[in-house]
């Protein structure tokens, strides 16, 4: 355990040793989740519509917000005041854009609930057991699990 | 020859009505009456193959012969379109892609009522049910989409296909989509005809078991060329969008897959029979609702037709279907009830329902996600976007926690599993895979990095922990067999293998698509560098450098292109040389399409395009990425293709159980135990 718990502080020291630039990633991750508006339906970072009357005006503005906050949502925000709401392929995270987000989880919540009460109700209702079991060979048990674990092969 | 085209169609309606409708009445009557009319209506079924076939030959002809006087093919087809291509248009428009869904629905219809001696009662209600999804294609295609629509005048040439379509992959990758949809029709129809007919066993899972897996390779080949086909042609550097269309073939792939999963635990412990139901119905209106997004226009998408009225027969039928399942589930769920309980929650068993849960929440936050524009639609009024950032971040969690239940499900038993057997079968594949995400972190993947590193760390991870446990399981296989044949390693995991094919064909599929998730894995690392490149100036990215040598532009036909021809170095050694086009297609107004060049290497893909001239100086410019480990999703996407193939395989023997034969026997009748794993 001494071993592990070592061995977790020397990975801890290394990551922080290492670090990274962020700003380039921040950069991709941003401009990621905005279109290009000109209408080729394209990312913005991915538009390769060659003369694009609109690409180049919006990296320059994604830049100069990222620049000014570190609030990813907040430059968001600005370019869904600025150029549309639809241009943020990322729903937001308040109002009625909220839901996109909850739902697959209250999916996911549902479910699990689901899978719950069943497995309470089986585990309720065991399997009836064959009375002829209740006297059990020791002999014929270890025959059994035998055969059990051969037939998994 | 349209006029015949359209005599077929309206044949082929009153066909399958009449299938559907004397199928209906002789399963009500269940007299010698009755079964002689069940005979008449699978025969006339068969005779609406015959009639959908000559519709669609005939279209073919028209495409073929450029007879423009049809309008489906002036608007899909011209004169100087390759041959190839002009088979393709038969599938690539609104009108000819219905054609073509239920051709082949009466394609597997044919088949299934040829072979009708297997269970004369069971094969007639699924002729039925059959009958009467034909029926609402055939709908459609005579009186909303009609291929066969005349043209007052005749053109002298067609508008030509659309260019994103004319790349052979394209020539493939709908039929194989629509054989996936379609084929999710046959195991719906036994379903729903075993539930009204009160089979009480597996039986329809026994006849469908093919079936299924069949249908659920044509829809992973779809699916898979898709990707392909968008990474060879959009020239985005990427073959996955998270575009509507491809959710919607994703969707019933989820489900069908949950499906797979979910009948191993009916045929060995009679469990989860209303489930498995209701999965196969739920995988049925994913197929069709997948054909209503690609058809209406409802969703924006790169695939989507035209805005059409279709979408409203759609969400008739889509109600009408949904209502019968829940009528026939309904009326007979009391003969869906489980034969036994789940004992453990540390089972194969309880694997599998986690198995299913996390596939149904994947399935759901994917429609979720894709039906949401609409939804915001209805309440705001204007659609918000949702796109492939949103289903990233959902679906990212979901998967790799599905990577670790495919890592983990394997080593369990049916019935219950000791902790002592867990850790037994789990510590070597855990401490090796923990060891290689180690390695990872000294070779330059910094999890802590950002948020998609730390999930390309995590996808390696547990990859290596599927394939270290699928290993595991074909060494321990082996090792026991090894003694009782008297063989090597090899020849005994080839025997353990040929002795259960289903299930060992099955882990090759995980490996499959474990590989493909590596594949997956390796976009958090994607470069791209975009520049402006006469002739002998450079573009350096990563360990490449592109030096431009030529630029070209020819003419024919049916295009016009540009080209670029680069040398490329890697660490300044000459590697090849790369040749990315840009196409103008005359026939379709002018539109443009990308031919990729790529250099694709196990590590890496050199992705290279050429997107035109600056307006401004008249200079080329070149798009280059560098993708890493690109090529396992499709080497990943071979092995699920073996896999399931083997699969399909049927096993070469029952294992011989070495217990006295007597007490084995005794055994497993006391407890009502049936043997598991091999031979089954």
């Amino acid at each position: 355990m001494k071993k592990f718990a070592r061995l977790l502080a020397l990975f801890a020291g290394i990551a922080l040793l290492m670090g990274a630039d962020t700003s380039e990633l921040r950069y991709q991750n941003v401009g990621g989740k905005i279109m290009c508006s000109c209408g080729c339906g394209q990312m913005l970072l991915k538009c390769n519509h060659v003369g694009c009357p609109n690409s180049a005006k919006m990296i320059g503005q994604l830049r100069t917000q990222l620049a000014k906050t570190d609030n990813d949502e907040d430059v968001l925000q600005f370019f869904r005041n600025e150029w549309g709401v639809t241009m943020v392929v990322e729903p937001g995270h308040h109002g009625f854009e909220l839901l996109a987000w909850i739902l697959p989880f209250t999916g996911l919540g549902v479910g699990i609930l689901l899978l719950i009460v069943v497995v309470r109700k089986w585990s309720l209702k065991p399997a009836p057991i064959n009375p002829a079991d209740a006297q059990l060979d020791p002999q014929l048990e270890a025959f059994r699990a035998q055969a059990r674990k051969e037939t998994e092969v | 020859m349209p006029l015949l085209g359209s005599f077929c169609l309206l044949f082929a309606l009153a066909l399958s009505a009449y299938s559907f409708v004397a199928g209906i009445i002789g399963f009500i009557r269940k007299d010698e009456r009755g079964f002689r009319l069940a005979e008449t209506a699978r025969r006339a079924g068969i005779g609406s193959f015959v009639a959908v076939t000559g519709a669609a030959l005939a279209l073919i002809w028209a495409a073929l012969n450029n007879d423009f006087s049809v309008a489906y093919i002036l608007h899909h087809s011209n004169r100087a379109l390759p041959t190839a291509y002009k088979l393709a248009a038969l599938w690539s428009g609104q009108e000819g892609s219905l054609l073509f869904w239920a051709w082949l629905l009466t394609t597997y219809g044919f088949v299934l009522r040829l072979r009708h001696k297997t269970d004369r009662r069971l094969f007639a209600s699924a002729s039925m049910v059959l009958a009467g999804i034909q029926v609402f294609f055939l709908m459609l295609v005579n009186f909303v989409a009609n291929p066969f629509g005349i043209m007052d005048r005749v053109a002298l040439d067609g508008n030509g296909l659309n260019p994103l379509l004319q790349y052979p992959e394209m020539v493939i990758h709908p039929p194989m989509l629509y054989l996936g949809y379609v084929g999710f029709s046959v195991p719906f129809a036994f379903a729903m005809g075993a539930l009204i007919n009160r089979y009480p066993g597996e039986k329809w899972i026994h006849i469908t078991r093919r079936w299924t897996m069949v249908t659920w390779l044509f829809l992973t080949c779809g699916i898979c060329l898709g990707m392909h086909w968008a990474y060879a042609v959009l020239g985005w550097g990427g073959y996955w969008g998270w575009d509507p269309v491809e959710n919607a073939s994703l969707l019933p792939w989820l489900s069908g897959t949950a499906f797979l999963h979910s009948v191993m635990m009916q045929e060995k412990r009679g469990m989860m029979k209303m489930w498995n139901m209701w999965l196969i119905f739920t995988t049925f209106l994913l197929s069709i609702l997948g054909t209503f997004l690609t058809r209406s226009g409802i969703v924006q998408s790169v695939h989507a037709f035209a805005q059409s009225s279709i979408g409203a027969w759609f969400d008739g039928f889509l109600v009408v279907v949904l209502v019968a399942c829940i009528w026939a589930f309904v009326k007979y769920r009391g003969d869906l009830k489980s034969e036994n309980k789940l004992e453990s929650l540390v089972s194969r068993e309880s694997s599998f329902l986690f198995n299913n849960l996390v596939l149904l929440a994947a399935c759901f936050a994917v429609l979720s996600g894709t039906l949401f524009p609409i939804l915001s639609e209805w309440v705001r009024g204007f659609k918000i976007t949702v796109g492939a950032p949103f289903f990233n971040k959902v679906m990212l969690p979901i998967g790799l926690f599905l990577i670790f239940l495919t890592a983990v499900g394997p080593l369990l038993a049916w019935r219950n599993t000791s902790l002592g057997s867990i850790k037994r079968n789990f510590m070597y594949p855990a401490a090796l895979s923990f060891g290689l995400g180690v390695l990872l972190v000294f070779l330059g993947v910094k999890p802590w990095q950002d948020l998609p590193y730390l999930y390309s760390w995590l996808a390696f991870v547990l990859c290596a922990l599927v394939l270290f446990t699928v290993a595991s399981e074909f060494l321990r296989g082996g090792n026991v067999l090894k003694g009782k044949l008297n063989t090597n390693l090899f020849g005994a995991m080839y025997h353990l293998t040929r002795r259960n094919m289903r299930r060992y064909g099955g882990y090759i599929v995980h490996v499959g698509i474990v590989l493909m998730v590596i594949g997956f894995a390796g976009q958090a690392f994607n470069l791209e560098k975009e520049q402006e490149m006469g002739q002998g100036d450079t573009l350096a990215i990563g360990h490449y450098k592109l030096v431009g040598q030529e630029y070209t532009q020819d003419d024919n036909a049916n295009y016009e292109s540009e080209a670029a021809l680069l040398d490329v170095y890697k660490d300044g050694k000459q590697i090849t040389r790369l040749n990315p086009e840009k196409r103008v297609f005359k026939a379709s107004g002018g539109q443009p399409s990308t031919i990729v060049a790529n250099h694709s290497t196990l590590i890496e893909d050199l992705y290279v395009i050429y997107e035109g001239r600056n307006p401004d100086t008249g200079h080329p410019i070149i798009k280059a990425f560098v993708n890493p480990l690109v090529a396992w999703v499709w080497i990943g996407w071979l092995v699920m293709v073996v896999g399931t193939g083997m699969a399909l395989v049927p096993n070469a023997q029952a294992v011989k159980v070495p217990v006295p034969g007597s007490v084995a026997v005794a055994a497993m009748e006391k407890r009502g135990m049936a043997p598991v794993g091999a031979g089954r």
